[in-house]
């Protein structure tokens, strides 16, 4: 007879919704903290709740905390309600999530934690189907990683096992390294235990809806490839601004900076989104080789001409949001003399076909007016002015903005007549909002990611490659940054749009900043 | 997972001439733009027409009390036909109205129009006429079917013409057996270019979910080709009992469709029907019951049975919770312990479950051959 486990279920057929994964058990190191809590878990049960998990999905907590499997669920279930402001849901569906959640106290350094660990991953194979399936999820601070790996390799976990019937996968949380050295020799670390198809390194970013419409915008409409390139395209603009200040994560911003918390991961991914080749499919090698490839060809920044194409900037106290908020260097946990920058504004190239001479021009900050995150991409002038002294003072060049948040939307500026028998010509808007069109809320980051790994999908995830080109193009700028100290560090006045010396880096160039 | 934002109406709806619509709709944007509390705050948003037929003015109203919900969504035209061929005297009247809602704090309000025909008596011939030149160049035309059986009379050929998809529900069959059977032998005879979809089909979606699901893992695929039996129970005293009896037939037909067995005979007795059908050697019984349920009256209520006899026997049962909004499943192979769960049971309202059709791109040929499946056993019937 054939085999018909390798066929299709052919109930499945139709069935609009996702595919189900795999039932499986997820591991959850650092499973009291933060981001468990406020993200993992409510994800996880969004996904139980609307069908797309399998029965039989286990969750195990791992941290230093002291708990036991029933004060856990409680923990657990408590941060579901908080955060999925959930009202009246109904507690035997509360209670059946609850059944498949565990938890085993470890500092991850013992042992005798991994070798519990394997235990019960076994007796959950048998008990409740999880068929050798295995998704480590890595949610501490990173300096853990490397013990974590090792112990999970040394207890034999790393290795599927049940080799082409399962599966394990490692998810590893940001910041992944804090140069090229640290990052290599993390990525050094996790391979020496894992395949690099195993790894996951997440970016949330890459999780959002609306990053995701931008391979659709691109590669969906026949009308936009043709404009996207040097021909068309005077420069680009990536912009990530944030109104918050540092709140209560002041040790750990002194250590990152904006650059390492912001630009090296989110802003390049975006602008590797934006300025790639159609990938083949969209399919995790194809999309990441071609992200991988574009990221290569910018330009590094020689070390000794990094003033020329950047500028950082830290936030003195100013008005936010109608509120009095302090400067930087005044926040709790933060250097009085701290020269960690809260701002960074870059000028970049890319060098291929595609781009030469078309600059991109990066900027985000905390204590900026407003939260906004924006693709500007200007187009040149026309070639010839026509209406040269009679109103032709008024054409500015087209831009096309692609808004990530909030508003999330598409909008295009051209060149209208100004209504009466006079030629004046204005700028005007033709905008596309998402909301306006799509009234469903989207999933959030976290669900999409977690699904899409459960799946195996890796097309969202980071890989080593561009982890590492993204570091060797910050390294320079980082070293240069911290051997200048404070000197070169332009304040600004929270709640405005940066330093003067950024408009001086555009502006140098015969541009402006966008207004955002 | 937001709430949906509430959605007013701009304006009280407002008696309008037919014979000049769009002249009507703009004069009411024109006055809600000069009104200085929304001067500046509206926005049009358009992204098809939703044409929605009904047979009497007071189905009329509930779709109009139900249709704010679906612009917020899908902001679309909505043009609610009201078709009294009975009614009296003849005659057509027209209202226009706009619903707006609020997609985020501080953005613009977004507004949709609404277009309300009521036809009396022989006029109802003539509401093609009325409606072709209302619908939204460019953009896709939805029909909600909100009446009956499925049988449109021939004064909707042109409307069916330029419909890209029609939406029936099948729960609103006032004979399920013979209705099922009249849409089974419209999509069979291959004149049928519409898109055709049901509500009531996408109300066991999520049943039809939990068994495939349980059938994904490459393990579990087998016990497909080895079941033996199968027995479901549907909600017998209700007051919706034609709604839960379609989804039975529909459930019934749709497993049997995909797993491609034949069928072979049905019998009846009492309250039970017993189907038989065939895969190669292998005979599948099928034992369709109405019931009573413990606290019925809302979602859908079934229990299923599906067993794999022969040497390694194996069951997957799915049962309703009591309260209607769990559904407890359970599966039993050799070589693993039970395993269950308990599953939250999506109980859609009708608002939520148009809101997921209009999304829908293409034919669904799997609802096509349950339909023919489900016909196919109660021809005798
Ligand atoms: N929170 C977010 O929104 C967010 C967003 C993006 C990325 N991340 C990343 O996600 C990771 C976790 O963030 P988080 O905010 O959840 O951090 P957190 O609240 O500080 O939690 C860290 C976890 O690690 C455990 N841990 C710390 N030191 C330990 C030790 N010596 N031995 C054993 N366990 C130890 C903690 O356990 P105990 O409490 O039991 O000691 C806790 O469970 C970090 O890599 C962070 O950069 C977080």
């Amino acid at each position: 007879m054939a085999d018909t486990s390798v066929l299709p279920n052919p109930l499945r057929e139709g069935i609009r919704l996702h595919r189900t994964p795999e039932p499986c058990a997820m591991v959850i190191f650092g499973a009291s903290g933060d981001l468990t809590k406020r993200k993992l878990i409510p994800a996880l049960y969004y996904l139980y709740r609307e069908h797309m998990l399998p029965a039989g999905l286990s969750v195990i907590g791992c941290a230093r905390t002291p708990a036991t499997d029933e004060s856990f669920r409680k923990e657990l279930s408590d941060a579901v309600r908080n955060f999925l402001h959930l009202g009246s849901e109904s507690d035997a569906f509360v209670k059946s999530f609850g059944e498949g959640i565990f938890y085993i106290t470890d500092n991850f350094s013992d042992q005798k934690a991994y070798d519990q660990l394997k235990l019960l991953l076994g007796r959950l194979d048998r008990e409740r189907g999880t068929c050798g399936n295995r998704l480590f999820y890595l949610a501490t601070p990173p300096s853990f990683f490397p013990v974590i790996v090792k112990h999970l390799g040394a207890t034999g976990l790393a290795k599927p096992q049940v080799p082409g019937r399962s599966w394990t996968r490692i998810i590893l949380e940001k910041p992944f390294g804090r140069s090229l050295a640290t990052a290599q020799e993390l990525n050094r670390v996790v391979t020496s235990v894992f395949d690099e198809e195993q790894v996951f390194r997440i970016d949330h970013y890459l999780g959002k809806e609306t990053v995701q419409n931008l391979i659709v915008f691109r590669f969906a409409n026949g009308i936009f490839e043709p404009f996207w390139n040097r021909r068309y395209i005077d420069h680009v603009q990536l912009a990530v601004a944030e109104e918050l200040g540092v709140e209560n994560r002041g040790s750990y911003y002194e250590e990152a900076g904006l650059v390492r918390d912001m630009i090296q991961n989110h802003v390049l991914q975006l602008l590797s989104l934006v300025a790639m080749e159609p990938p083949a499919a969209f399919e995790a090698t194809a999309v990441r080789d071609e992200k991988a490839k574009v990221l290569k060809s910018i330009r590094p920044i020689p070390d000794d001409r990094v003033n020329d194409f950047t500028v950082r900037g830290q936030y003195a106290a100013g008005f936010v949001g109608g509120q009095k908020v302090p400067d930087y260097r005044s926040e709790p946990k933060v250097s009085a003399t701290s020269a960690t920058e809260t701002y960074a504004a870059l000028k970049l190239s890319i060098d291929n076909w595609r781009w030469a001479d078309v600059p991109f021009y990066l900027r985000s900050g905390k204590r900026l007016p407003k939260r906004v995150s924006e693709i500007s991409i200007q187009f040149r002038r026309v070639p010839h002015l026509l209406f040269q002294g009679a109103g032709g003072e008024g054409i500015e060049p087209n831009v096309l903005s692609l808004r990530i948040q909030p508003n999330e939307g598409i909008s295009l500026k051209f060149c209208a007549k100004l209504p009466g028998t006079t030629m004046q010509i204005r700028p005007v808007q033709m905008e596309f909002r998402y909301g306006e069109s799509f009234g469903a809320v989207p999933p959030t980051a976290y669900e999409t990611l977690l699904l899409d790994c459960m799946l195996g999908d890796a097309t969202l995830f980071n890989r080593d490659d561009a982890v590492e080109i993204a570091w060797k193009l910050m390294d320079p700028i980082l070293e240069r940054w911290q051997q200048d100290g404070a000197k070169g560090l332009a304040f600004y006045e929270a709640g405005t749009w940066g330093p003067a010396m950024a408009d001086a880096l555009i502006e140098r160039d015969g541009r402006k900043w966008i207004r955002l | 997972m937001a709430e949906q934002p509430p959605t007013v109406m701009l304006a009280e709806p407002r008696a309008a001439s037919v014979a000049n619509l769009e002249g009507e709709l703009s004069a009411l944007w024109r006055s809600a733009s000069e009104e200085p509390s929304t001067r500046d705050a509206l926005t049009r948003s358009c992204a098809l027409t939703l044409l929605v037929y009904v047979e009497s003015e007071a189905e009329g109203r509930e779709v109009n009390d139900l249709i704010g919900a679906v612009t917020a969504q899908n902001p679309c035209r909505v043009i609610i036909l009201i078709g009294e061929p009975l009614g009296s005297p003849p005659g057509l009247s027209a209202t226009v109205s706009a619903h707006c809602h609020l997609p985020e704090p501080g953005a613009k309000q977004v507004c949709c129009e609404q277009i309300t025909l009521h036809a009396r008596g022989t006029s109802v011939e003539n509401i093609d006429n009325v409606t072709l030149p209302l619908i939204v160049s460019g953009l896709p035309v939805h029909l909600w079917w909100r009446a009956g059986r499925f049988a449109p009379p021939a004064h909707f050929d042109q409307i069916l013409r330029v419909a890209d998809h029609v939406m029936l529900d099948s729960a609103r069959f006032p004979n399920p057996e013979a209705d099922l059977r009249m849409l089974a032998a419209r999509l069979e005879t291959g004149v049928e270019t519409l898109k055709i979809t049901d509500l009531n089909w996408a109300r066991i979606t999520p049943w039809r979910e939990l068994v495939a699901q349980c059938f994904d893992h490459p393990a579990r695929r087998p016990f497909l080709d080895r079941l033996t039996d199968v027995r479901m129970a549907y909600e017998a005293e209700s007051p919706r009992v034609l709604t839960q009896r379609s989804q039975a037939m529909l459930l019934t037909g749709w497993l049997a469709s995909r797993l491609k067995w034949e069928f072979a005979e049905r019998r009846v007795e009492g309250s039970a029907e017993f189907f038989v059908f065939r895969d190669g050697e292998r005979e599948i019984r099928i034992e369709r019951e109405a019931r009573q349920f413990d606290g019925a009256g809302c979602g859908v209520c079934f229990t299923l049975d599906l067993r794999a006899d022969g040497a390694a026997p194996a069951t997957f049962t799915f049962s309703r919770g009591p309260d209607g909004a769990v559904v407890q499943t359970r599966a039993e192979v050799p070589g693993s312990g039970p395993v269950g769960r308990t599953v939250r049971l999506e109980v859609m309202d009708e608002v939520a479950i148009l809101n997921e059709e209009l999304k829908v791109v293409g034919r669904d040929h799997v609802y096509e051959e349950a339909v023919r499946m489900a016909a196919r056993m109660v021809a005798s019937a």
